[in-house]
């Protein structure tokens, strides 16, 4: 019997390389004649160029080329250049320069002089929304939908607006963009036994992955071969090829292994384009090492919001209005988590009468992107403490009002009146209260030692997990051995090995049997999902499932058509396959892919299926009578949004003398279907647990207000977590109920966990401080220490890019 | 200091005293633009400077003897990573921040983006790819724990743990999970695999004991 | 000039081997010379490309400047130490813990492996807006950005500040003034000692320099005298993260007690000032007071009066009010 995969710990098959320091990131690759490009960036937040010399630089010795805005398109925003003849953040890359080494370029660049022309610039949104504020960009300051598309406007409050807010402690609440509501929460609010209301504001941050976004390209024969950093190789080559104007086919990626993206490389980066631009400019192999101090402002950053939040309980505790309204900081070229922020508030807590305002202002602070579970995370993180308060004031336990709370199996949410695949989000809670033991943990609260008080807490986080539609491709070739095309990204969830699983035991096949083709274009890679917001577990199981039917459809049909009898008496196992009354009758697999090349037609690839995307139609033409292909488009269908779910419980100490906050334990637990790698799963989950105890406790993005530039641009002022900053142990399950309808079960986890870890160490923290939520990220030790001390808070309930 | 290009007597009152000397060529100039003026003040303005060649050095990395040229403002991962092919060693943030570039100098776990090339002459240099058993091809016992417990997410950082974990159980063979954590502060994840390095590590500290 | 970061500009190395030559090196090429102890401040800034010094002498080729030798006034730590040496050497951990401890807490161990007891207390301020090269007084201009109206200035200082309000980072300064360590400075042929809380200077003093420091001078070697070899000792670091931050506050203390009664304290905070700042009213307090909670409290308080704190630092005057009635507290 060939083994069983799904379930299983198996090492990804990609470790050896990464430990011995043979993996091959962006940077890792040479080209003969490479050259090295160093950029100079914008010193200023909005300007003009006026004039750019660099008649200087050119003439240094080992100069090889300079590369200007001009050289690069310049779309109308908020497209965004390469190069900027309007830079709209202080960071944005205005030129580079190519040298033969790139201590040489490095002192071309202070050879260059560019005469920058000031422009207006703006950081808080709530300072461009005010009447006659400055706007990011010279067209406007949101984009609104209008009659031919989006549209920029130049969006203004009223001094009424701002009047009626009274304090820099409450959010002002002008004409939104963005509305949607269903039911009637003023009428809801009337009859609620409890009401909450907080204005509360989530903070900027940068995704900081340890790879910055370096990328090498070089043409050879009209073809351009490019490496970079992303979080996804199919549809960044097609990026890539969209962003040059070429022919898909003409592009050869290599991205064979991605330093981490959590959204900001989901397919590439703006930035991949400059060594494949500057490239065919000079005719030399570039290589554009970006530097962390350069990552830090191009590398894209997680919005932040500032909000209002009213929510009404029934005596019961059951939420029955939620009145949301949030301003978001969309950076240079805009943002959209508030959409999605709205509609994972109105899923969570399943309100009757919701009312969700919102409107994204651009600002000129670096570009804002998805940053895991983006608009999600924020939005949890925010509001599960002010469900906390409001189970405080109705004496309930706070598990229980969020099971009470919790969405059921014929949940229907947001503006467009969506259900779901499955929902498990009670039992994640529960189970997950059991794992952490809840019961005990709950009456720590409060607890007091020396000076250290505990605090306990929890957050439970939904988000989207899967996508539909993509195509898989395998090869089963004549020494017996499975390929599994993969097109999408290697960011370390392992998907790339994970998702091939059902191919090999549809086939069944040992796990040692299967290669995994990936991370080359040139190797052909199907038609695939980008590697973002949890889609792939969900999406190439299914694709994966799909290409290794038809194999197995195949494999029958040959072994029937040379053995006798009907396809449907034919089995698979061990590398074989044979009829089911004799295992003797049968044909390895190695004869099976023979036979298939002999047969050509749909068996070896020659004649595709109709309804596969013409990407994988071209990965598949290249493979073509090299073996049985199996090649098919993910038709399973579904109906209702494929949403995954953690719930974390935390406990921190909070020492009062200090402010400073230690936490000491955490559990997640995710409902997510059936588990294929639960280590793997356990890493997700906790990983991006982690990541939200960074959001919740000490990353942040602070800007001078007067310059307009950034102050914590290093990653020590930045505070991402350290392993000191975590538990020394961890703890993660899984509810393991299998989506119904995905053949497999599995959906994916990657973005859920943030939010769940940053709501649980917010919710701890406001526990240890008796129920006082502060309604700020992140949760830094002045912030507590000032609370503690009934000093004036150092920054008001609307400050944003503080810290 | 066979490897010394250029080594100079001062000849008047330290004449008994040799010192290594260093040139390089490149040139620097200062200028001023309006707005926020950022750059160099003070002290140490930048001066022009005439320099000769490249110094031929040779270095002890991973056990052989290296020559290569290097320039006197070199850092040692940019003399590893571009003039001797051994890219395992990451540059994260090349501010001595983020530990991917960890590697050993004399068994010592430093961060070779901030340590100068010519600072490691006469030292052994370790990197992740001189871990391997050299006859067998079998891997170091650390990295034997990580594929066991299958640590590690997107990788980047992986290297420089790993030289962590090496200088961890080398130093302290039975470490507590705290002092683990501890040995590993100066190495940061974005993934947040934290708790399975942990795990890694003390499989680490166990696989290297029986060994 | 355009501005870019991260490639150091070129620099002549120099690499003695003896502190004579180093001295010399450093009499010989004055201001344009930087002496390299572990090099992370150090090539931060050259990274930055904002000092940009024309010739370096990297020390770590001195082998005089490293170890740690007892004598019978006490221990004499040579410059270049390690602070690895520093946090795990015995006579340091048994009689003078303060300093291993401190050495202990600062950034991470590579760093601690790499970076010196030189190094560490004579290393540049982290205001972000100095750092960044903004041409604030600090750096040769004439405005200080950190202290303007709408600055972010949390991790600025809250006493000491004169036109600059930048703090010093040193975490093993605060313990070497709690030791009445001196410190030994060689200038060409000649040297001189400095007490340690002498060494830091303020920005009324001197405000381009955060330690005694000239050009010409080189830090050989921190002696901490027997004095308060065995005493009972307190150091504390509150910073943002576990691991490679600088102190938010820190304190040190060294005490002697007799019958429930602190016979002499010496009390040091960081984080605070742009110099390590010894608290010498309060120990003059606590000279014969009652260990306890009363005491611990009165300390606290004392050590904050003529707290000035900025914008956004407020939360700084409890907490070193905090961290220095915690030292006054641990005497049990």
């Amino acid at each position: 019997m060939a083994e069983k995969l799904i379930g299983k710990d198996i090492a990804p098959p990609d470790l050896v390389a990464k430990i011995t320091g043979r993996a091959k990131y962006a940077e890792d690759f040479r080209a003969e004649g490479m050259v090295f490009a160093k950029m100079l960036l914008s010193p200023m937040p909005h300007a003009r160029v006026r004039r750019i010399d660099t008649s200087r630089a050119e003439r240094m010795e080992g100069v090889v080329g300079v590369l200007l805005p001009d050289d690069v398109p310049q779309p109308e925003p908020p497209a965004e250049p390469v190069l900027a003849r309007e830079p709209v953040f202080e960071g944005q890359p205005v030129l580079a320069v190519a040298a033969v080494t790139e201590q040489i370029a490095a002192d071309a660049i202070e050879q260059v002089r560019v005469d920058f022309e000031p422009l207006p610039f703006v950081l808080d949104p709530l300072d461009s929304l005010r009447p006659g504020g400055p706007n990011a960009h010279v067209q406007g300051n949101v984009r609104v939908r209008g009659e031919d598309g989006t549209e920029w406007r130049d969006h203004k409050w009223t001094e009424t607006d701002f009047a009626a807010a009274a304090t820099a402690d409450r959010l002002p609440m002008g004409e939104p963009v963005v509305e949607w509501s269903r039911g009637d929460v003023d009428a809801a609010f009337a009859n609620a036994e409890v009401i909450v209301e907080e204005t509360i504001v989530h903070q900027s941050l940068t995704h900081h992955p340890m790879e910055p976004r370096t990328s090498m390209a070089y043409w050879q024969n009209g073809k351009l071969f490019a490496f970079t950093s992303t979080q996804s190789t199919a549809r960044t080559k097609g990026a890539l090829a969209n962003a040059l104007d070429m022919d898909p086919e003409d592009v050869v990626l290599v991205a064979e292994y991605c330093g981490g993206g959590f959204g900001s490389k989901i397919s590439g980066s703006t930035l991949m384009r400059l060594p494949a631009i500057f490239s065919r400019k000079i005719n030399r192999p570039v290589m554009l090492r970006v530097t962390r101090y350069e990552e830090t402002y191009i590398g894209r950053a997680r919005p932040g919001f500032q909000g209002w939040v009213k929510m009404g309980f029934r005596g019961d505790g059951k939420v029955t209005a939620l009145d949301l309204y949030l301003v978001e900081e969309g950076g240079a070229y805009g943002s959209g988590d508030n959409g999605t922020a709205g509609v994972v508030a109105d899923l969570t807590y399943q309100p009757d009468n919701v009312r969700v305002r919102s409107v994204s202002v651009f600002t000129n602070t670096p570009p804002k992107s998805a940053q895991r579970g983006p608009g999600g995370a924020q939005i949890i993180s925010m509001l599960e403490p002010i469900l906390d308060k409001g189970a405080r004031e109705l004496g309930m336990d706070r598990l229980e009002i969020r099971k009470l709370n919790a969405p059921r199996p014929d949940v229907r949410f947001g503006p467009r009146d969506m259900g779901l695949t499955s929902v498990h989000a009670v039992e994640a809670l529960a189970q997950g209260g059991e794992a952490f033991g809840w019961e005990e943990k709950k009456v720590l609260s409060g607890r007091r030692n020396g000076t250290k008080v505990t605090g306990v807490g929890i957050g439970l986080s939904p988000y989207t997990a899967g996508s539909r539609g993509y195509d898989g491709l395998l090869l089963l070739r004549p020494d017996g051995k499975l390929q599994v095309h993969q097109g999408i990204g290697n960011l370390g969830t392992h998907s790339i090995a994970d998702t091939a699983r059902p191919a090999a035991e549809i086939l069944g096949l040992d796990w040692d049997q299967v290669e995994i083709v990936w991370g080359d274009s040139s190797r052909g890679l199907p038609r695939s999902s980008v590697q973002a917001g949890s889609q792939t577990t969900h999406a190439h199981t299914r694709a994966n499932h799909a290409a290794a039917t038809d194999a197995r459809s195949k494999i029958q049909e040959i072994a029937a058509g040379t053995l006798g009898g009907a396809p449907g008496d034919y089995v698979l196992d061990g590398g074989r396959v044979f009829h089911r009354s004799n295992q003797s009758r049968g044909m390895s697999f190695g004869q099976v892919a023979e036979r298939a090349i002999e047969l050509g037609g749909t068996y070896d690839g020659h004649v595709l299926p109709e309804d596969i995307h013409a990407e994988t139609v071209a990965a598949a033409g290249g493979l073509a009578g090299q073996g049985l292909m199996g090649v098919a488009r993910d038709n399973y269908g579904g109906d209702g949004g494929v949403y995954s779910w953690v719930a974390g419980f935390a406990v921190v100490e909070l020492d009062v003398e200090t402010g400073i906050v230690d936490v000491t334990e955490y559990t997640g637990y995710a409902d997510c279907g059936t588990v294929v790698h639960p280590r793997s799963l356990g890493a997700q989950i906790l990983g991006g647990s982690i990541q939200g105890m960074g959001m919740a406790m000490s990353q942040r993005w602070v800007f001078d207000p007067k310059w307009g530039v950034p102050l914590a641009k290093r990653l020590y002022t930045a505070r991402p977590p350290g392993i000191l900053d975590v538990p020394l142990e961890m703890s993660w399950g899984a509810v393991g109920i299998p989506d119904p309808q995905t053949p497999v079960g599995a959906k994916g986890i990657g973005e859920p966990p943030v939010g769940a870890g940053a709501a649980a160490i917010a919710s701890a923290v406001a526990d240890a401080l008796g129920g006082r939520c502060l309604c700020r990220t992140p949760l830094t030790p002045d912030i507590i220490l000032a609370e503690l001390e009934g000093l004036e808070p150092p920054f008001s309930r609307t400050a944003t890019h503080v810290g | 200091m066979d490897e010394v290009v250029v080594t100079r007597t001062l000849e008047r009152s330290v004449s008994r005293r040799t010192f290594i000397k260093g040139v390089i060529a490149a040139g620097a100039a200062t200028s001023s633009a309006g707005y926020l003026l950022r750059g160099s003040t003070g002290l140490f303005a930048a001066t022009a400077m005439q320099g000769t060649a490249e110094r031929l050095i040779t270095l002890n990395v991973n056990g052989q003897q290296r020559r290569v040229d290097v320039l006197p403002n070199e850092t040692l991962a940019m003399t590893l990573r571009y003039k001797l092919g051994l890219t395992g060693t990451k540059l994260g943030c090349d501010r001595a921040e983020c530990g991917a570039c960890t590697v050993l100098v004399d068994g010592v776990s430093q961060y070779a983006c901030s340590t100068l090339t010519h600072q490691v002459r006469g030292r052994a240099v370790t990197t992740v790819e001189g871990l391997e058993d050299r006859q067998s091809g079998a891997l170091h016992p650390v990295q034997q724990a990580v594929l066991d417990e299958g640590g590690f997410q997107c990788a980047f950082c992986a290297p420089g743990f790993i030289m962590s974990m090496v200088a961890l159980v080398d130093a302290n063979p039975a470490p507590t999970r705290e002092a683990a954590a501890h040995a590993l502060s100066g190495n940061l994840c974005r993934c947040g695999d934290y708790d399975k390095i942990l795990n890694c590590a003390m499989r680490a500290a166990e696989l290297a004991r029986r060994v | 000039m355009a501005t870019i970061r991260d490639m150091m500009p070129a620099f002549e190395l120099f690499q003695p081997t003896s502190v004579d030559a180093a001295a010399e090196l450093m009499d010989e090429h004055g201001g344009d010379a930087w002496a390299l102890a572990g090099g992370l401040d150090s090539m931060d800034w050259f990274k930055d490309r904002i000092k940009r010094p024309r010739v370096v002498v990297d020390l770590s080729g001195v082998s005089e400047l490293r170890g740690i030798r007892e004598t019978a006034q006490g221990l004499d730590i040579g410059a270049l130490t390690t602070l690895t040496e520093v946090e795990r050497h015995d006579a340091l951990r048994s009689d003078y813990a303060v300093l291993a401890d401190a050495a202990r807490h600062v950034a991470t161990p590579q760093i601690r492996n790499q970076g010196t007891l030189g190094g560490n207390i004579s290393q540049d301020t982290r205001c972000w807006y100095y750092r960044s090269g903004w041409p604030c007084y600090r750096a040769g201009g004439n405005t200080c950005y950190a202290s303007a109206p709408q600055a972010m200035n949390r991790e600025h200082c809250i006493m000491g500040a004169s036109r600059c309000v930048a703090v010093n980072p040193s975490d093993t300064a605060p313990a070497l003034l709690a030791l009445d360590a001196v410190v030994t400075v060689r200038s060409g042929g000649r040297e001189r000692t400095v007490d340690a809380e002498d060494y830091f200077v303020g920005p009324a003093m001197d405000i381009t320099r955060m330690t005694v420091l000239r050009p010409r001078d080189l830090l050989t070697k921190v002696h901490i005298p027997s004095a308060w070899a065995g005493a009972h000792f307190h150091y504390e670091k509150v910073q943002d993260r576990g691991s490679w931050d600088f102190a938010l506050v820190s304190v040190a203390g060294a005490f002697r007690t007799t019958g429930g009664r602190i016979q002499e304290a010496r009390l040091a905070v960081n984080g605070v000032a742009p110099y390590p700042v010894r608290l010498h009213r309060v120990e003059q307090a606590l000279a014969g007071a009652v260990t306890g909670e009363e005491t611990a409290l009165a300390a606290g308080e004392m050590a904050v009066e003529g707290a000035r704190p900025l914008r956004h630092n407020g939360y700084k005057v409890p907490l070193m009010r905090n961290l220095v009635r915690r030292a006054v507290r641990s005497v049990a």
